[in-house]
């Protein structure tokens, strides 16, 4: 596949994800509250009713954050999405350090959803800012303790030779703490559900909550790109990439992204937040120990 | 190409390295920080070093993150709306500016710099792991655990509950006899504290002094420092 | 009409209710309407309906929050007047279909047969801009000082451990979705820990639903609008609660009322028998006792846990503040919208 051919993959692959996470979460929603389907087309009249709308701004905000953040989340998300094989030897970043560069797009996430908290210049926004960074901090170090795990088998920090090393056995079999850790971490970079304390109920919307028109818009696209290229990452670390046999390996790709996709928005409907300090007591006292016997299996393994 | 990108990405450190002291907002003059040592990183990986040049991103993204809250800590003072003098002591800073900028120069003139280009295809990943774990593994070790020590002390400093007794009871060593004045040093009350944290230390002194301050036991069951939770 | 606008008049109506006194008892199931999405800020609403009255005092909370909804946007009052700077607001009696009304309201915004409506207040600071530093910050060194007559946030020791931290008052209510409708609260926050609070207004006595309020608070929406619909299914919705592990999510103790119950507690009452909340006894404890010290998403689960009564009995036991630490009054003006009041 040329660079061409592959950036226009990436491009479609992330404006279907896009779309298909957001009928995904919609169709959950109304399921577990009891209502009827939805509409295919219901993102494109959300999508159109926001930009029919005024874009506010408020009292002296940091006007150029606020755009920075909005744009940026959505960058980042594609940032990883580009890292993701398409098929051996086919990704659009192609580095041999492809892990660490998401690993740094996770941290850039955090900083870019408290400029997108700080920057409306508003108590709740402000809030939700430092409440995010107080949980996303603990999580990505969750994050790197179980990417690295998965990338001692393969012996490489390339996605590309993370996926090639599970010809044979998946990862999520090889590491089984290791994917329902990762997906954690979805939820917290997307904020949803569970780890939503950027964007949460009880701040009437957080981050987001001076956002209008067309603002408001991109940042919920932001988030559901994230979704996507996020799962993209999960299924090429643990449930194989474009492994499969018979289909061609982007189907295959897309497959294990959209059942990822599922799981994650399944879990933010189905499971409850509980209050940050509580939240933080059970990251550092009890999911960071697991992350690192993750590490330790791992590399026990790799040594035997 | 590559050219091209270096210029760009110097330009763009050097000028955000710049706003960093010309922004109002301490938010700002930190990720202008941030952008201007990614750039860095971006100059990293156009020298083949490519490990190096993304975990620059990496580690700037959150250390630019934890110090901007720490120096903003829960400051609920958001974005423009007041803006803030970020530059102050100009006379010992211009100078402290002037004399960086001729050492450094010196420095840069008068050293003779290596050029040995990288043969294509040599895996410089594998180079870093064999260094840092071969050679150079007692200094990097060495390094690793005594900031670890650091960090723990820190925590440990910062904990709620003290070696005698929960900070917010005002923890007072035992006495050298039964029932004697509190071991250890006596702080003296003194003006001379920086303007940080005036009234702080002012209450510290109560809690050496006094018994724990009665007052404060309704709030307790709702005490919120994480480590009570679970 | 552009194609933006056809595709817009698809979508549901984003509709932000403002509940006033005596408001209708279906209020807390528009929610249920799906041509209706009932959003959690202004920011996000084409109409402003008001629902009951709102009593004279709170008329200036409602103008800054008309203010706040983006443009095209209009004004539904529901079973109440129009107050008069909102003279040619919509407005919709007992007998009429409401729901008809709004998505009709929203259509002629988009066609542009409906005007917006203008903003009710002068969209500039309360004061003038008064910074003392050479600079244009406000006050003494970096921080601190009155700019635009408001003052800013300045440095407190925390109650707990003394560490100075920012100290930020301001009213919040009495609209805001995660607030008992009517109750307006100055908070004195460092973080999102409340150091210090004042009952400026008590919530209205009407009854809201404080199960599906705390479902909501606690990430699950879809539950909240289950347990609204009625308990047709209940071993379903049973089983949903118990797998989404609320009572794990809920801290043991939080809010704790002198007979014992806590909010966990309250909360399984609420879920299971939402027809007949058994009665907290509340003498004596004041909003201080309950919030101070807690952070912001456990006080918002312990002001949802009271019924109405109760929380206006503990609102009423509430020690009233005195004037010098309400100087958030001034903040919340029309431009600084977070406290959508």
């Amino acid at each position: 596949m040329s660079f061409a051919l592959a950036l226009t993959t990436l491009i479609l692959f992330l404006a279907i994800g896009i779309w298909i996470a957001a009928i995904l979460d919609a169709l959950f929603y109304r399921r577990i509250s009891g209502q009827g389907g939805v509409s295919v087309l219901s993102p494109f009249y959300a999508a159109a009713a926001h930009l029919s709308r005024q874009r506010l701004t408020t009292e002296a905000p940091d006007r150029l954050n606020w755009y920075l953040a909005i744009a940026g989340y959505l960058a980042i998300a594609t940032i990883g999405l580009a890292v993701v094989p398409f098929g051996p030897e086919t990704a659009v970043i192609g580095i041999k350090t492809s892990v660490v560069l998401w690993g740094a797009c996770e941290s850039l996430v955090v900083v870019l959803v408290f400029l997108h908290g700080w920057s409306p210049n508003s108590p709740l926004a402000l809030i939700g800012a430092y409440r995010y960074v107080a949980i996303g901090l603990p999580i990505m170090l969750l994050s790197m303790f179980v990417l690295i795990a998965a990338a001692l088998p393969a012996r490489s920090l390339d996605l590309r030779d993370i996926v090639a090393s599970q010809e044979g056995l998946w990862n999520v079999i090889r590491q089984p703490l290791g994917l329902p850790l990762f997906l954690l971490l979805g939820l917290s970079l997307t904020l949803r559900g569970p780890f939503d304390y950027a964007d949460s109920a009880d701040l009437a919307g957080g981050t987001s909550v001076e956002d209008s028109g067309a603002n408001r818009a991109g940042w919920q696209v932001a988030r559901l790109a994230m979704l996507v290229g996020f799962s993209a990452i999960a299924a090429s670390t643990f449930l194989g990439g474009y492994l499969g046999p018979v289909l061609p390996g982007i189907v295959w790709l897309a497959i294990k992204t959209l059942i990822l996709m599922a799981v994650v928005i399944g879990l933010s409907h189905l499971l409850a937040r509980m209050p940050v300090a509580r939240m933080l007591g059970l990251i550092w006292k009890f999911l960071l120990p697991i992350a690192f016997a993750d590490l330790l299996l791992a590399g026990l393994v790799a040594l035997a | 190409m590559t050219n091209l990108a270096f210029y760009t990405l110097s330009a763009l450190a050097i000028w955000s390295g710049w706003r960093v002291f010309r922004v109002d907002s301490m938010i700002r003059a930190t990720f202008a920080l941030m952008v201007s040592f990614i750039c860095v990183g971006g100059i990293a990986l156009l020298m083949s070093a490519d490990y190096i040049g993304i975990a620059t991103v990496f580690m700037m993204a959150v250390e630019m993150t934890v110090m901007g809250l720490f120096m903003v800590m829960f400051m609920m003072n958001p974005a423009g709306l007041n803006p803030m003098q970020m530059v102050h002591q100009h006379r010992f800073s211009i100078g402290a500016g002037i004399a960086a900028f001729i050492g450094l120069t010196v420095a840069v003139l008068a050293t003779n710099l290596p050029n040995n280009p990288l043969p294509a295809g040599r895996d410089t990943l594998h180079d870093l792991g064999v260094e840092l774990l071969g050679g150079s593994m007692l200094i990097f070790e060495t390094a690793g655990v005594t900031l670890l020590a650091t960090m723990v002390g820190a925590v440990v400093l910062s904990s709620r509950r003290g070696r005698f007794g929960d900070s917010d009871a005002g923890a007072v060593p035992p006495g050298l006899q039964p029932g004697g004045q509190p071991a250890g040093r006596k702080v003296e009350k003194s003006g001379g504290h920086g303007g940080h944290g005036g009234d702080g230390s002012h209450d510290m002194n109560m809690n050496m002094k006094g018994a724990p301050k009665s007052d404060d036991a309704p709030h307790k069951g709702h005490g919120k420092m994480p480590e009570e939770e679970s | 009409m552009t194609w933006m606008a056809k595709l817009a008049l698809q979508a549901p109506v984003p509709v932000f209710v403002a509940q006033g006194d005596d408001a209708p008892a279906e209020t807390t199931r528009l929610c249920l309407n799906s041509t209706l999405t009932i959003v959690e800020t202004p920011r996000a609403a084409a109409i402003l309906l008001v629902a009951g009255t709102i009593p004279a005092s709170l008329v200036q909370h409602l103008h800054r929050l008309h203010d706040q909804l983006p443009h095209p946007r209009a004004t539904v009052f529901w079973q109440a007047g129009p107050s008069d700077l909102l003279s040619e607001a919509v407005t919709v009696g007992k007998d009429d279909n409401l729901v008809s009304v709004l998505t009709d309201t929203r259509n002629s915004l988009l066609y542009g047969s409906r005007g917006t409506e203008a903003d009710l207040l002068p969209d500039a600071p309360p004061n003038e801009w008064c910074g003392v530093g050479s600079h244009g910050q406000g006050g003494k060194g970096m921080m601190g000082g009155t700019p635009y007559g408001r003052p800013m946030a300045m440095t407190a020791a925390d109650f707990r451990d003394g560490l100075e931290l920012d100290a930020y008052t301001a009213d919040f209510g009495p609209f805001l979705p995660m607030f008992p409708s009517g109750l307006v609260l100055t908070l004195t926050l460092q973080g999102d820990v409340i150091q210090k609070v004042a009952v400026v207004h008590p919530p209205f006595a009407g009854e809201g639903n404080a199960g599906a309020a705390l479902l909501r608070l606690l990430g699950l929406p879809a539950l909240a609008k289950r347990l609204l619909r009625g308990p047709s299914d209940d071993a379903d919705f049973k089983r949903l609660i118990r797998l989404s592990g609320v009572r794990a999510a809920i801290p043991p103790g939080l809010g704790c009322a002198p007979n014992g119950s806590d909010v966990r507690e309250r909360f399984e009452r609420l879920t299971t028998d939402p027809g007949n909340p058994s009665k907290v006894h509340v003498e004596g404890v004041g909003l201080g006792d309950l919030l101070i010290g807690l952070e912001w998403h456990e006080a918002m689960l312990v002001l949802n846990s009271f019924d109405n009564e109760s929380l206006r009995a503990i609102c009423a036991n509430t020690s009233s503040p005195e004037p010098e630490e309400k100087n958030g009054d001034s903040m919340d003006h029309e431009g600084h919208a977070g406290h959508m009041s």
